[in-house]
């Protein structure tokens, strides 16, 4: 499962450099692109604005199969303030850019399974594929826009896992 | 070398994406998909001349064919099978309105209105066109060149159908999409350009010429070819004419493995129906998405390996490294 789980966040980061390179954050000392899985991060007593944060939920199984289909339900937070240059006026504009940056970013809806433990990490024989992301209605929080995706992602289990 | 596998359950696929190809209907000469050489094929680039006519929903494909025993011995019991008729249906739903699905959600010949100047005796299927202009030489499928006069007559944004006079011929007209099929002579001089596939979005005009955004599906307009401005198209329930293509479903999953369904001829069986569903699950008033229903039964063709008759194909091609 945390093959999956590990090869949706890079596909999703790696597709994000391209969609959006200049939406990074800075995590101890390291700028890296603003996507974030919360469990792999120290705790947050609120999450980072204008940063998409992983949060890995549900858990199904189907053991009836050839090989298990696990699917693992993964919510996608986000939030902003707006740009400090239109003092926060421009959120809502902000937040509809994380939606279609979320919408680019999850298509196509698969990747190729890899093993990130490894190094280089292994492509394995599988690929991990995704639903549609569900969309939250917007909250608004005094000057602080959020919203979140949920996307249910399905992989095999492969031997070994 | 050695390769490791995996055993795959059942695929798991999204969507039905569809694909059609004219079939030479004077020759009745389908459009022959190889799954081995074309079968891994960009989905968004098919191999020609197969058009790609987007997703569609709610594929449903029904085998009507009847089996019937032989029977013999006291008491009677099957001896063997045999196959009384051959038979199959397939229907869907297309998620757009273009020409080409127009055409084949519908039971009967789809025309284009072709423009027309204002004032005339109005018609159902519009009234005697402006006259067609003729493309210099050196027009491409998406570039056609035309004197700066003739150019000024379109403009961006419009759309233009590319095809011959038609000078009194019977038969299956319109090339290499026949568009109808005609028992006597007409008059009408644009009648090709009405019933015509050979249909673009103009997006750009200049003094030499338009451009259109796709290339015309018949390719480079052809000796005696003209070009006349449309305003829409229309269709009619009636008709003795049936729509028929050549018709690839395809099915990916999520390993990547391929589902095919080549049915070789495929016949519009069903007038236009359309299906209204809302735009919000639970709403029954508000906006809703007009979907082009379309209904066709499968004709047999007679497979050159062993003669035998058949009227659809259904490939699979194996997600890699899975056990079969």
């Amino acid at each position: 499962m945390q093959n999956a789980k590990d090869s949706f966040y890079l596909a999703l980061r790696t597709r994000l450099t391209t969609i959006n390179p200049e939406r990074t954050i800075l995590v101890r000392g390291a700028l890296r692109p603003g996507i974030l899985v919360e469990e792999a991060e120290g705790p947050l007593s609120q999450i980072p604005s204008d940063v998409f944060v992983l949060r890995w939920q549900g858990l199904g199984v189907d053991v009836d199969l050839d090989s298990t289909l696990v699917a693992e339900e993964c919510e996608i937070l986000y939030q902003t303030l707006g740009t400090q240059s239109f003092g926060g006026l421009d959120r809502g504009r902000m937040l509809s850019a994380m939606d279609e940056e979320l919408l680019a970013m999850v298509q196509p809806f698969y990747t190729p399974k890899l093993n990130y433990s490894a190094t280089p990490p292994a492509t394995m024989l599988t690929q991990v594929f995704w639903d549609e992301p569900s969309f939250t209605p917007a909250v608004t929080m005094r000057d602080r826009l959020s919203r979140s995706a949920k996307v249910l992602v399905y992989s095999y289990q492969e031997q070994g896992e | 070398m050695a390769a490791n596998w995996y055993s795959a359950p059942a695929p798991v696929a999204r969507r039905v994406r569809g694909f059609f190809a004219p079939v030479n209907r004077g020759a009745q000469s389908p459009v022959v998909f190889d799954p081995v050489q074309q079968g891994r094929f960009s989905m968004d680039t098919p191999p020609a001349p197969w058009v790609n006519l987007g997703w569609i929903q709610d594929f449903a494909r029904k085998s009507s064919s009847k089996t019937a025993s032989v029977m013999a011995g006291i008491p009677a019991s099957a001896l063997e099978q045999v196959r009384e008729t051959l038979a199959a249906e397939v229907s869907f739903q297309f998620l757009s309105w273009t020409k080409l699905t127009m055409a084949l959600a519908t039971g009967s010949q789809h025309m284009n209105l072709l423009a027309s100047a204002s004032g005339l005796t109005v018609a159902a299927d519009g009234p005697q066109a402006i006259a067609a202009v003729t493309p210099q030489s050196g027009s491409t499928a998406n570039s056609i060149l035309l004197t700066a006069v003739d150019a000024a007559k379109f403009s961006p944004g419009s759309l233009a159908a590319v095809d011959t006079d038609y000078s009194g011929q019977t038969g299956y007209v319109g090339s290499p999409v026949a568009g109808a099929f005609l028992r006597q002579p007409l008059t009408d001089v644009d009648y090709i350009r009405r019933v015509t596939f050979n249909v673009g979005l103009v997006t750009a005009v200049n003094p030499t010429g338009i451009t259109l955004a796709e290339p015309l599906l018949g390719g480079a307009p052809g000796a005696g070819a003209k070009v006349q401005a449309v305003t829409g198209f229309v269709d009619r329930e009636g008709g003795s004419f049936y729509q028929e293509w050549s018709a690839l479903f395809v099915m990916e999953g999520s390993q990547g493995e391929r589902i095919f369904f080549h049915y070789p001829r495929l016949q519009s069986m069903a007038g236009g129906e359309e299906a209204a569903v809302p735009l919000a699950g639970k709403q029954k008033t508000g906006h809703a998405r007009i979907r082009l229903k379309g209904q066709f039964m499968a004709l047999p063709v007679t497979d050159p390996m062993d003669g035998e008759r058949v009227v659809c194909y259904r490939s699979f091609l194996p997600a890699a490294n899975a056990l079969i």
